[in-house]
Order: C-alpha cells, then structure tokens, then sequence
C-alpha cells in the first residue's frame, strides 16, 4: 500500500489534534496555542478537533481536503508524529513525522486522498499526533474510521473463512472431548 | 497423553480466537487498539493447549474401540 496514500487523510487528523488547550476536550494537551480543521470538499464534512471531542470521525474513502493548521507563535525548531495506536503490545505505527525550523505561525493546504479497498470500512481506528516547537508541545489523538460496511473490504470474509477453518481444526482436533466415555 | 493434539488444539485454539478478534475489528464490535485483539488469542492457546490436555486423556468407550486382531494360529 502506498504510504502516501494513507498521508492525507491521516494527516489531516493530525493536523486536527493541532488545537488550542480545550479543556473539555479530554484527548488535547497544548501548550503552544496550536489549532487546525479541515474540509472535504465532496462529502462537505468540516472538522475541527475543537469541537470533535471524542466522536467517531466517520471520513470517505476517497476524497479531498482543504486543511489548515497554526500556531499562536513563531514555533523557531520544531518536529511531531502522526501514528495510529495499534493494540498492545505492538505500540504504534507512525505514518508521518517532520522536523525543522519556520517562523511561520500558519500553514494551508489541500490533498486528495483514495484509501484502497483493502483498508476496513466501519473500523475504529485512534490517530495519535504531537509536535513540539519552542513554544511548547501540542499532543492529541482524534478517532476516526472510513464510511461504509465491513464487505467493503475482501478482508473480512476472509478472516471469516479463517474463523470457520480454524474452528472446525479445533474441533477436528478436540473430537475425543465429545465422545462417549470408558465407564 | 498426545503431545502433538496438545501443541495443535493450542496453536488452532489461538488461530481462532486471534480470527474472532478480527471479525470483531472489521464488525466494528470493538476499536481496532482494543486490549481484547491481543487478549482473545493468548487465550485460545491457553484454552486450546487446557482442552487438548484433557481430549488426549479421555478413554474411548468400548464401543467406538476397533475391534481386536485375532491372530490365527499356525498348526505346528
């Protein structure tokens, strides 16, 4: 799968988390005044992690987005990440990261996205962001999953037929349980 | 006791559970950084390796036994 293709979408929820110290957003932790939202322009969703929350962020699984993102100050060097938390023990999988020095306080874009079909549709996936600059340290996640069913994708019936395999292994396997026994 | 329907009923009880788990993330029963998807197949191997233990212990009954070789005799 192409990492680029994962980028846009990601990274806008990445951008997403860039937000102002809400307090009543239980997921944001900022102490640099940064903030971000983006577009889709054919779905017309409009996100802002401000008022996000913790809902579900339900995204097409093609489309493009008009982002924007800032920070209340020249950031001078910074870096961040953006990863998907995965289930322990795995820890996460980082889709992007940068690093520099700017004195730009804000930045604006727009990227066209199509996730394959391979990714799951209707999967709750949680994408964790941070950056840090010399103003201080922007951390957040925003949870997210692609609109649709779970056919959208040929893995689930796979990981069904794997289901019904492995459950007739076992009980091929545990067949002396179910039988009669020497009195 | 067989140890090889002990170390199969384990690695096929956590192929199960580890397929159920991702039934479960691709249903959307539960976010795919749920505890449970990395829970559910160190269970099935335990379960798996438990019921394996106890399926090579049991005694067929008499009845599903093969019925005995009767050897002839040879006149000498």
């Amino acid at each position: 799968m192409s990492r680029a293709r994962w980028l846009a979408p990601l990274s806008v929820a990445g951008l997403l988390l860039m937000v102002p110290a809400g307090k009543a957003a239980a997921h944001l932790d900022s102490t640099n005044g940064c903030k971000g939202s983006g577009t889709f322009r054919e779905d017309g969703l409009f996100v802002d992690a401000e008022t996000v929350g913790d809902d579900v962020v339900t995204i097409p699984r093609s489309d493009t987005v008009d982002w924007e993102g800032s920070v209340a100050a020249p950031p001078g060097d910074y870096s961040g990440n953006i990863a998907v938390d995965l289930p322990p023990p795995f820890g996460k999988l980082e889709i992007d990261s940068w690093s520099g020095t700017s004195d730009n306080t804000g930045n604006a874009g727009s990227r066209e996205y199509d996730l394959p079909s391979l990714v799951p549709a209707g999967v709750e996936f949680k994408v964790i962001g941070s950056h840090t600059d010399q103003n201080g340290v922007c951390n957040g996640y925003v949870r997210m999953q692609i609109d649709g069913g779970p056919f959208d994708s040929p893995l689930t019936p796979i990981s069904l037929v794997g289901t019904a395999g492995a459950g007739a292994g076992l009980a091929g396997v545990l067949r002396p349980l179910f039988r009669k026994v020497a009195p | 006791m067989s140890v090889g329907r002990t170390i199969a009923a384990g690695l096929l009880g956590l192929l199960f559970l580890l397929f159920v788990a991702l039934d479960l993330v691709f249903f959307g029963v539960v976010p795919l950084n749920s505890v449970l998807v990395t829970i559910l197949p160190a269970v099935g191997l335990v379960l798996g390796l438990l019921a394996g233990i106890l399926a090579g212990k049991r005694k067929p009954h008499p009845a599903q036994l093969p019925p005995p070789v009767v050897q002839s005799g040879n006149p000498v």
